[in-house]
């Protein structure tokens, strides 16, 4: 099957690719891997008039760490990338599982972490762990640029926060206080290229007594329209101690928090009795991280 | 064994086109371009079951770049795969049956083009009641898919009576009763159909196709385009899987020859995946009532078969399955009462047909299933009962099938052995099991499709000192590998190195016939016609050998590339020498072979379906991890044991049975079409539709135990098809040994073990 035509242009700088953008942005879609753009297309579901291609923008790619900033992860940067990298590896070993997970090896080279996002899918890999991680978006505007906290991110079923002339241009995930960790856990029928039946990212603080949970963040994926935080349940288990009555209450708060649908990949019933079980999962993997470091501390 | 010391037989041969599939270099139809080559598309139906009140193509035959647009009425020949009873066109005429029906069709000079094209047809169509499950369609009042049909929807129904069930039965010490139910799955072969059809200046029809069957389609062409075979040729390039989804002739090849007809031009037609499950011929979904008896001693007394076959819209290959899953009950087991009952029945979905094992996998399921139960409710291993009941070396079943040979029970001790199953099952900890099932197929059918006397496989041989050794047989490669297994006889025969016989293979025209890759035929059939062959132009090219060698003919022997004395070492000549004096003296050197496969003499039944020249037996061990928290169910390993005679070539036959259990376990986990309620397939893409990944496959030990089959070319038997009939149910034994339920539901899906796990607390706690 064959969409519309389209135009294509590839700039050749941030610069020229801004100014493009500013210009015909309201039917340009940007192109950065084309994964989920040129299967929109094919099906006629998205029929843009132009494709701005930045796959080889060197302005939106690579990825840094500064103790203070913490992991900056550009836009353009391929999934692979992220999921092969040294410092994603040390610094967020949960976001490159997650990279790991996504799609093919062929579609983690093609595909951005950026794009993944933007598509807004409530079964995306890569959401729950930047919310776990409580990721900041660098957002490129009309001449300049904002920061959005990715939990404000996600409006809507494929709907996001960007406006008009707006593209999503970095990710900054603030360095791990002490006595921290993030996992991920998920779950498809099949234990590779799947569309998860569900998903969570799952960020663990403790006190300085190694067990009062000071803070937390359960991030669900493929419960609801969006990816979100199940924010009533962390606001309950905040001042926990852990122990068989906080991982019950992680458990039941997240299935109570958790507004799945029936659809091709699992029924709402399924999702509601297992989202507690990643939970208790994801928490059990993040002490096990949190005693790792303390023992090489 | 004197026989059984060979030179290449046996041998782990790299096949010879592998590289150039790995590189990508491979030629497969849709490689192929021609000049002036047109792309042909199909209009699909977007609803399940409707009259087609009008059709208007009169826009798409003005746009620009369009060259033919067809209609079903420009082709009303009716074909199919059984002649006797045809319900095919290659486009709808008069109604649609199922959602993506092939309706209407273009010509045009790229993709894009014919893609507009196909926007602009308009069809009108008045709705009628969908089926898509047999029972509905079953109702009174249904509205029949097919009017000329004499029942309703039932396609075809079947009784036969073996024995005394119900006498049986009544004295059987145990009797179980069950219903099981199969799922509608599709044979995800890599290389979606394609052909591309081309008529010469002559008139005649050259057809490139991705088929199993050029034969068939050869057949099927002829009818339908109402031309004489001699004036068609197809010819298969290399072709990218098969699993009985191309075999018999699909709508794209015919409707690429007449679009070829119309516009005078060559014409390509490939399925993209959607069209490929529309075209569907995928496993019959079966709903089994199955009774089952044992004796106090753990004999099985009788077997009460009741099924309803999902068949989709069209006949197909459908009433020889069905006659195939009545002959699947009678082995690998000794059992002498046995009743079938079933009805095929025609649904709006894309038709079912032949699937590897067609037949077999689903009451093969039921009957390991139910024989597992069996054996535990009488206090006894799965294992010793199975063996108990496992046929002979020799045997003859109730309903007239003969089995010449058989190592069933060595492989249910090998793979019992070898896994530890014993050691295991009912002492691993909860969440954790081990499941046994056996299983057979044919080696090849003992009777055609339609009524005829000709040889099934034929091959000719020819030795010359310019081309070397040329093997021309109709027989397919297909990806299975036959054009290897057929060049290493045709070598070990002469005692020339494999890679010297250059096979010409698949093609109407340019090879002698054969009847298709199907039914695991081919190294049987095909294997004994080119055995002969070889063997008449050794008669010939002895003698000369003899002569120049100075001894007697009858003890001379070909290898190593030489003739030589089995007596004297020193009497000897080169082969290509003595081929080079035979065409001196006596002109070119070929030779012939044939197979017909022995007819059963006596009183047999069951419409000669099941019937073969040989069979091939396996057995199965799988171990299984629950999640009992997810229900979700990995196979963690597995063993297999099986009796393929002597295996040609080990490595492939290790490929073989791998992917027959890989093929099997998706089935048993994840793959299932789904359809809405309108008929319209929710999942024709491989992103939803699941096959397991290499992360989801366990590390699968095979092992082929010591057989041969004297009556067979190399003592060899099949090894493609039996391998997947007890997959499904050594996995889900082993989920019965796991967590103490009995699943029979395919797929087994972890919502499932997880809502019956919660019941099996909720009981437990009640009781």
């Amino acid at each position: 099957m064959h969409g519309e035509p389209f135009g294509y242009e590839k700039p050749a700088s941030l610069r020229e690719f801004e100014s493009l953008f500013a210009e015909r942005g309201e039917d340009a879609k940007i192109l950065a891997g084309g994964t989920d753009l040129f299967v929109l297309i094919k099906e006629r579901l998205l029929a843009p008039r132009l494709l701005i291609d930045i796959s080889d923008l060197p302005e939106l790619r690579g990825i840094s760490y500064d103790p203070g900033e913490g992991l900056t992860i550009m836009a353009g940067t391929k999934v692979a990338e992220i999921e092969r990298s040294a410092l994603v590896r040390e610094h967020a070993p949960a976001l490159a599982f997650a990279a790991a997970n996504l799609g093919s090896n062929q579609v983690r080279w093609m595909a951005t972490m950026a794009g993944n996002v933007c598509h807004a899918s409530p079964a995306a890999e890569t959401p729950p762990v930047l919310l776990a991680h409580g990721c900041e978006l660098v957002i490129g505007t009309p001449g300049g640029e904002r920061t959005l906290p990715i939990s404000e991110f996600f409006l809507a079923y494929r709907k996001t926060a960007l406006q008009a002339g707006e593209y999503l241009k970095a990710f900054r995930l603030p360095p791990l206080p002490a006595r921290s960790a993030v996992a991920y856990q998920l779950r498809g029928l099949r234990r590779a290229m799947e569309i998860d039946m569900l998903n969570m990212g799952i960020y663990l603080e403790l006190a300085a007594d190694g067990v009062t949970v000071s803070d937390i963040r359960l991030a669900m994926g493929s419960v609801g329209p969006v990816t979100y935080r199940a924010r009533g349940t962390e606001q309950r288990l905040k001042g926990m101690r852990l122990g068989e009555e906080f991982m019950a209450a992680a458990g039941a708060g997240v299935a109570e928090e958790a507004t799945p649908i029936d659809d091709m990949r699992a029924s709402a019933a399924y999702r509601n009795r297992v989202i507690g079980v990643l939970a208790r999962r994801g928490l059990e993997q993040c002490l096990e991280q949190i005693g790792k470091g303390r023992g090489e501390a | 064994m004197n026989q059984r010391k060979f030179s290449i037989i046996g041998t782990d041969k790299v096949r010879k086109e592998a590289p150039a599939k790995a590189r990508g270099e491979a030629i497969y139809t849709d490689d192929i371009k021609l000049p002036r080559m047109l792309i042909g598309k199909i209009k699909h139906s977007d609803c399940a079951h409707a009259r087609i009140i009008s059709i208007d193509t009169s826009e798409a035959e003005k746009l620009p770049g369009v060259k033919a647009v067809l209609v079903g009425s420009e082709a009303p020949n009716k074909y199919g795969i059984v002649p006797q009873a045809p319900t095919e066109t290659a486009l709808a005429i008069g109604k649609v049956r199922f959602h993506g029906e092939p309706v209407a069709a273009v010509a045009a000079v790229d993709e894009a083009t014919a893609d507009r094209a196909l926007d602009l047809i308009k069809i009108e169509y008045e709705l009628l009641p969908v089926y898509i499950d047999p029972h509905a369609a079953m109702a009174k009042d249904a509205v029949p898919l097919h009017e000329d049909n004499k029942y309703g929807n039932i396609a075809y129904m079947a009784k036969q009576d073996f024995g005394d069930v119900d006498k049986a039965l009544a004295e059987s010490h145990r009797v179980l009763e069950k219903t099981f139910k199969t799922s509608y799955v599709n044979h995800v072969f890599m290389e979606p159909h394609s052909c591309v059809a081309r008529f010469d200046d002559n008139g005649d029809l050259m057809m490139w196709s991705s088929t199993q069957v050029p034969h068939y389609l050869h057949t099927m062409a002829s009818q339908v385009l109402d031309m004489p075979m001699s004036k068609i040729q197809v010819t298969v390039p290399t072709v990218g899987g098969g699993f009985g989804g191309k075999g018999e002739a699909s709508n794209n090849e015919l409707v690429a020859a007449l679009l070829s007809r119309k516009s005078l031009r060559p014409v390509k037609v490939t399925y993209s995946r959607k069209e490929v499950f529309f075209q569907h011929r995928g496993r019959h979904p079966i709903e089994m009532k199955i009774r089952m008896g044992v004796d106090r001693e753990g004999y099985l007394t009788a077997i009460d078969y009741d099924g309803i076959m999902d068949g989709g819209a069209y006949g197909a290959w459908g009433i020889i399955i069905l006659f195939y899953t009545a002959a699947m009950l009678h082995l690998p087991y000794k059992i002498t009462n046995v009743r079938f009952n079933a009805k095929r029945i025609y649904t709006n979905k894309p038709t079912c047909g032949p699937m590897r094992g067609l037949g077999g996998v689903q009451p093969r399921f039921a009957l390991e299933s139910m024989m597992d139960d069996l054996a535990i409710m009488l206090g006894m291993s799965p294992y010793e009962l199975k063996l108990k009941n496992a046929i002979d070396g020799k045997h003859d079943t109730v309903s007239g099938v003969h089995v010449r040979h058989s190592e069933y029970k060595k492989c249910l001790t090998e793979v019992v052995n070898r896994s530890g199953y014993l050691e295991k099952h009912q002492k691993l900890p909860f969440g954790r099991g081990v499941g046994l099932a056996g299983g057979y197929y044919i080696s090849g059918t003992a009777y055609t499709l339609y009524m005829s006397y000709k040889p099934h496989s034929s091959a000719l041989i020819r030795l010359d000192t310019e081309s070397g050794v040329t093997l021309q047989c109709g027989a397919t490669d297909i990806g299975q590998g036959s054009n290897m297994v057929l060049a290493m006889m045709c070598a070990e025969k002469l005692g020339l190195p494999y890679e010297s016989v250059h096979v010409i293979s698949g093609d109407t025209k340019n090879a002698p016939f054969d009847l298709g890759s199907f039914a695991s035929r081919v190294t049987v059939a095909a294997g004994a016609a080119v055995c002969e062959a070889a063997d008449k132009l050794l008669a010939q090219l002895l003698p000369v050998a003899a002569v120049h060698i100075g001894c007697r003919a009858d003890q001379l022997l070909a290898g190593n590339g030489e003739i030589y004395s089995k007596f004297e070492k020193e009497l000897r000549m080169p082969f290509w020498d003595a081929v080079e004096k035979y065409i001196d003296a006596f002109g070119p050197l070929t030779a012939t072979g044939s197979y017909t496969p022995p007819r059963r003499t006596g009183e047999f039944k069951g419409g000669n379906v099941g019937h073969s020249p040989t069979y091939g037996f396996t057995a199965h061990v799988a171990e299984v991890e629950v999640d009992t928290e997810t229900g979700e169910v990995k196979v963690v390993g597995y063993n297999e044991a099986g009796d393929c005679g002597q295996p040609i070539n080990p490595l492939s036959v290790e490929g073989q049975v791998e992917g027959s259990i890989v093929m099997a376990m998706g089935q048993a986990l994840y793959e299932e079409i789904r359809l809405a309620p309108d008929g319209r397939i929710i999942n024709p893409n491989l992103h939803d539709y699941k096959v397991p990944t290499m992360r989801d496959i366990p590390h699968i030990k095979t092992y082929a135990v010591d057989s041969y089959d004297p009556d067979s070319p190399f003592g060899a038997k099949e090894a493609g098809e039996g391998p997947i009939q007890p997959t499904i149910p050594a996995i889900l034994n082993a989920v019965y040994d796991a967590i103490g339920v009995r699943f029979t539901e395919l797929p087994l899906t972890p919502e499932k073990v997880l809502q019956a796990l919660e019941e099996k607390k909720r009981q437990e706690g009640l009781s």
